[in-house]
């Protein structure tokens, strides 16, 4: 064992130090000079923000009073450890701040888990019939599914707004259409209306997100379709195996590694999302739509507490770092081809 | 045996490489049908708003509403572009600055750091490679209210270097531009080496032609984001004149609740001149997206 790893050791040595070696001046120059400026950089937009913000999750800090040391800190701006998290985990229901935190908590979670499976359900299958279609429609499919993806967030919520308006909008009127019946849903304001307990309001700003992004996985998918090996789906072909059969038991094994990895991304998204809540809810009708990161751009925007929205925030950083690392589990286990 | 069964039942709606002899008419019908109905739903908001946009206000606000406008009026697009407190160009000035400078910043920076991470070897590089994948995971607003202050501190606020200085080093890009330059041969560099070529030298007429496409790629990728950014200009941004469009729209759309056609012509101006451009370019926008699967 000893003489192994001293023997490991000796032949790493060497080439260590060769490859350092193998740098000449003009070369080690070079690397400083970029990344001089680089480090320094790093350490004053990435770090020093990163150290911040847990700085302020432990003071009651607002940048309209005035701190006694470093940053504003201290003096009017009081230390106060680890309150902010207590507050922010406190349930019995005394303070508001709190109340609404975990509501942003509970609506942000209800979203993330009802966009991920929607749009898988719909981005595969409809990846899966656009390579099926002729060759000279799929450019133009995809083009169409693709466009709300180019889209800045606020013009696809300023659409929507009025596609969801109760009176001129598009929506009430297909569905009045269909229907027989006038229909006026007020899909963006009306508080009382929920299907299976979801907040139409949620629904509404849901469907929005969908369309918006659907085009982002679509595109992932008909990319991963396209590199599929072709002699295995010819194989089940000879095989006798139809259509379904193919999908079921030759693509979607193939396409696994690829589903989860767009499943993550896709939640990760999907708990940062905040464009189309601000612009068509702002979080209303009574807070059925107001999701965690809305509520730390008020908290901390609006009404000023930063210290509060800090600790919001490293809430969110370890739901997202969460989820993160249950990916990379499932990434790391069997699921190569 | 249940999904055979019923797989049996329902034929190939569904083709996943179809020879064409074995097509099922009755499956293709299907499989154009549900194309249609998913592209309607698709471009029919687009449509809502460009027919919106040439709709009179009475028109929009009747009840039902019309679909296709009964009379063409461009009244909005005039009333728009001579609004005073609109200075729609001020705008596109604004985003375009914003954009461009990224860009132009940004993949410099991203390919001469992909370069020094590819081809250079120093003890410390593996901690400071991982150092920025670790960024990447780190979501926009838990930075958003450091880099706030630390904006307040710089006197950068409601400038528009605000929205350039904070995203200099792009994580993502860093990592592309790496994994392209990382696959060009050692030998072609020691050449050039042993030409008497500077590093600098390497980089620009080495590295550089021959990472194009990755470039091209990651500029457009760039453009489109910051062009579409809402968040932190919005923090950024609080002064009228210096906003960007996206931040303007949502101001517009609040101000202007009531005159819905005059906010469907806005969105109109200010999204379909850029949307024609992505859509020229998507071929290099999507192969970015499928490129590392990230956002």
């Amino acid at each position: 064992m000893a003489i192994e790893t001293a023997e490991r050791d000796r032949t790493a040595e060497p080439k260590r130090a060769r490859s350092s070696r193998s740098l000449d001046a003009p070369q080690r120059h070079f690397r400083w000079i970029v990344l001089a400026p680089t480090l320094g950089y790093l350490a004053f937009f990435t770090l020093l923000p990163l150290v911040w913000v847990v700085a302020l999750s432990l003071f009651n800090y607002s940048p309209r009073r005035n701190g006694s040391s470093v940053g504003g800190l201290g003096g009017d701006n009081p230390f106060v450890g680890l309150q902010n998290f207590q507050q922010l985990f406190d349930f019995s229901g005394q303070s508001q701040l709190s109340q609404t935190f975990q509501t942003s908590v509970i609506v942000t979670l209800i979203f993330a888990f009802i966009v991920l499976p929607l749009n898988l359900l719909i981005t595969l299958p409809l990846a899966v019939m656009i390579e099926a279609a002729a060759r000279r429609l799929r450019p133009f499919l995809r083009t169409i599914f693709f466009m709300p993806v180019l889209t800045s967030a606020v013009a696809v919520a300023v659409i929507w707004q009025y596609v969801l308006h109760p009176q001129y909008g598009l929506a009430n009127s297909l569905i009045g259409k269909l229907t027989g019946e006038t229909t006026i849903i007020s899909w963006l304001n009306d508080s009382s209306m929920s299907v299976l307990g979801v907040p139409v309001a949620l629904i509404a700003v849901t469907m929005a997100y969908l369309w918006m992004d659907i085009g982002y996985n679509l595109v992932i998918f008909i990319a991963a379709l396209q590199g599929l090996p072709k002699s295995l789906t010819e194989a089940s072909l000879l095989d006798g195996a139809n259509a379904w059969q193919r999908f079921r038991y030759v693509t979607l094994p193939l396409l696994k590694p690829t589903i989860l990895l767009t499943a993550v991304l896709t939640m990760i998204s999907s708990f940062q999302a905040f464009d189309l809540f601000q612009v068509m809810t702002a979080g209303g009708p009574d807070n059925q739509t107001r999701v965690l990161s809305l509520d730390i751009y008020e908290n901390a925007f609006r009404f000023q507490s930063m210290g509060w929205a800090a600790a919001e925030s490293l809430v969110l950083l370890a739901i997202v770092l969460l989820i993160t690392l249950a990916q990379s589990r499932l990434l790391r286990s069997k699921w190569t081809y | 045996m249940a999904t055979v069964s019923m797989a049996e039942a329902a034929p190939s709606s569904v083709t996943v490489v179809g020879p064409p002899r074995k097509r099922v008419p009755l499956g293709r019908f299907a499989l154009y049908l549900v194309l249609t109905v998913a592209g309607l739903i698709a471009v029919l908001p687009f449509l809502w708003m460009l027919f919106g946009s040439f709709k009179t206000g009475q028109e929009l606000r009747s009840i039902p509403p019309t679909f296709w406008p009964e009379t063409w009026t461009l009244d909005n697009y005039r009333t728009i572009l001579g609004d005073p407190d609109l200075p729609l160009l001020t705008f596109y000035g604004n985003s375009f600055f914003v954009a461009i400078m990224n860009v132009l910043i940004g993949v410099f920076v991203a390919s001469l750091l992909g370069f020094i991470f590819a081809k250079y070897t120093f003890s410390w590089r593996q901690p400071l490679f991982w150092y920025l994948l670790a960024l990447m995971m780190v979501p926009p607003s838990v930075l958003m209210i450091p880099n706030y202050l630390i904006l307040k501190e710089l006197g950068l606020l409601n400038n528009l270097w605000g929205l350039i200085i904070t995203v200099i080093v792009d994580p993502f890009a860093v990592f592309v531009m790496r994994q392209f330059i990382v696959a060009l041969p050692n030998e072609q560099l020691e050449s050039a080496r042993i030409d008497g070529a500077s590093e600098w030298r390497i980089y620009r007429s080495v590295v550089l032609p021959q990472v194009k496409p990755a470039l091209a790629t990651l500029g457009l990728l760039t453009f489109m984001f910051n062009w579409n950014a809402y968040l932190w200009p919005l923090v950024v941004l609080t002064e009228t004149e210096k906003r960007t469009l996206p931040v303007i729209l949502t101001a517009y759309s609040t101000q202007h609740t009531a005159q819905l056609n005059l906010v469907m012509a806005a969105s109109v101006l200010i999204v379909v001149p850029v949307l024609i451009f992505f859509l020229f370019t998507q071929r290099w926008i999507v192969a970015g997206l499928t490129l590392t699967g990230g956002k």
